[in-house]
């Protein structure tokens, strides 16, 4: 089974990606965490227990406590520790060209997601995931 | 006439060792000699004095040997000046000491290293308008290397000066207004256009299932969406206001009644959490101040230390003004969850800031707090101690006046 931590503090969005993700027919344990802090504490304990780190993390750039780009800064210092390859994408609904210019000064970033996300490319992500 | 050229002309001419000076029998033409000096002397004197710069000349000691009227326009003063230094000069003009002094270090710099120096200089003039002028002093030495004098003159930049002032303030408020432009799409993009891809995601999802329960359960998720749109695009509209109004108007506002706005909007929240709120207003109880952002900022941030209370303990929140010099310091100090300033002190005001886990936090209260205090040219920082509560000081940039 594939497994997605979902970061993003909105619940409907979550929902939402939810829906989309059951309804393509792809076996997925989906983690959900509602903001960066509460993520990185957990991935941090897990860190080396591959069976329990997700294959696909998706980013929500706006959230309190700790924000996408704080997680992203705390993120790629500790990816080295992890024993797994995992596929990072932000999903924002930021329009900025700034800020999907700043996501690629971070290697950790698989891709940049601009909201609403469709439904064929959550398919492309979850094919691109080797079991 | 001119002593210093007097001077320096009769040295030049002055007989040489072994000559004669007691030839009277030359005295004719010594007389034509002197009459034409005289004229040239007349000559330079008269372009000296109607140039329209300041012109001073000092001795190697800082002794007045010439000034022009550019100067000092007043005959009386010009030739009491002559011989004298600065000291003299604002002992006789009542003027304070310290302007010689900063004459004297600039004369001295000048001197002591043999350059030419200029330094802007801002003085009242008689009406008691303030004069900016260019000035200029170098030294000029003799054949021996030795210094004569130094030539002081300085130009009337006073509308140069204004307008650079003028550009520099519009060139601050146009990168305020860019921060703010950039602000502002960030808080489009993040705060409007995800409640929008929410909304058009669900109706998508309602349009592509027939299931009459599944319809239902996906527009009663649509409501909270369109109330939080509605509560954003309000509280944007209101931070454009205050962008707008800047020609607000103050009012003496009475902090006892403002509070009283607050706490009785804020009551039932209040109750619930068996709050104490503690006011000293006896430095200051009056603020002139916009109501409506005195009444929005005080709002602002009771209810934030209510919000952010500690679970532990009922809120404690004080309220104090008190005066410093011509300011006014207003203080709401909690104690609340408090925040971890070591992170957060560079974005502690930004928009869309969110430092704590609470449904209703968007990061628009302190912003907007930060925004009415700055548009009226007023100052807010903050004291904080994660687990223990915080302490909000905005200081007031309006002096307390009397009702008129």
């Amino acid at each position: 089974m594939k497994s997605i931590f979902l970061i993003d503090d909105d619940p409907i969005f979550v929902y939402l990606t939810r829906r989309i993700i059951a309804s393509i027919n792809c076996p997925c344990q989906i983690n959900e965490f509602t903001d960066g802090e509460l993520a990185l504490s957990h991935l941090s304990q897990i860190g080396d227990q591959v069976e329990l780190l997700p294959d696909v993390i998706f980013l929500d750039l706006s959230m309190p406590v700790m924000d996408g780009w704080e997680f992203l800064k705390e993120y790629s210092a500790l990816k080295p520790k992890l024993k797994k390859d995992i596929a990072l994408f932000i999903v924002s609904s930021s329009i900025s060209p700034q800020e999907v210019e700043r996501s690629k000064s971070y290697r950790a970033v698989t891709d940049f997601l601009i909201k609403p996300v469709e439904k064929g490319k959550i398919v492309e992500i979850m094919d691109n995931v080797k079991v | 006439m001119i002593p210093f050229l007097h001077k320096l002309i009769s040295k030049k001419y002055r007989p040489k060792k072994g000559e004669d000076s007691r030839t009277k029998s030359e005295e004719p033409d010594h007389t034509l000699l002197m009459e034409q000096l005289d004229r040239q002397k007349a000559f330079y004197e008269n372009i000296l004095n109607k140039l329209p710069t300041d012109i001073a000349v000092f001795d190697s000691d800082h002794r007045y040997l010439f000034v022009n009227p550019g100067a000092i326009s007043n005959e009386e003063y010009r030739k009491f000046i002559i011989g004298k230094d600065d000291y003299e000069y604002a002992a006789y003009r009542n003027r304070p000491a310290s302007v010689a002094d900063k004459r004297r270090a600039k004369f001295l710099e000048a001197k002591n290293s043999g350059k030419e120096i200029r330094w802007e200089d801002t003085l009242p003039d008689p009406k008691g308008n303030m004069i900016t002028h260019l000035r200029r002093m170098y030294p000029v030495y003799d054949e021996h290397g030795e210094l004569s004098m130094v030539i002081g003159f300085g130009i009337d930049i006073t509308e140069r000066k204004k307008m650079e002032e003028t550009q520099a303030e519009l060139v601050k408020q146009l990168s305020a207004q860019n921060r703010q432009l950039t602000d502002f799409c960030s808080i489009v993009s993040h705060n409007l256009r995800a409640p929008l891809v929410n909304v058009s995601m669900l109706t998508d999802f309602i349009e592509s299932t027939d299931d009459p329960v599944e319809q239902k359960l996906l527009v009663s998720k649509l409501r909270p969406v369109i109330d939080n749109l509605h509560a954003t695009f309000n509280e944007l509209v209101e931070s454009i206001q205050i962008r707008q109004d800047l020609e607000i108007k103050r009012e003496d506002v009475c902090l006892d009644d403002c509070l009283q706005r607050t706490i009785d909007g804020l009551q039932t929240e209040i109750n619930k959490l068996g709050a104490t709120i503690e006011t000293d207003f006896k430095e200051i109880s009056v603020i002139n101040y916009p109501p409506q952002y005195l009444n929005s900022i005080i709002h602002n941030l009771v209810s934030n230390s209510l919000k952010y209370h500690h679970p532990g303990r009922s809120p404690m929140i004080c309220i104090k003004t008190q005066k410093e010099g011509e300011k006014v310091i207003l203080s709401v100090k909690d104690n609340g969850l408090g925040i971890d300033l070591v992170k957060h002190r560079e974005n502690f005001f930004k928009i869309g800031k969110v430092f704590h886990r609470h449904p209703n936090a968007k990061g628009f209260g302190l912003y907007m707090t930060k925004t009415q205090v700055e548009a009226m040219g007023g100052r807010i920082w903050v004291e904080s101690v994660p687990d223990e509560g915080s302490v909000f000081y905005i200081e007031f940039d309006n002096r307390i006046k009397k009702a008129s």
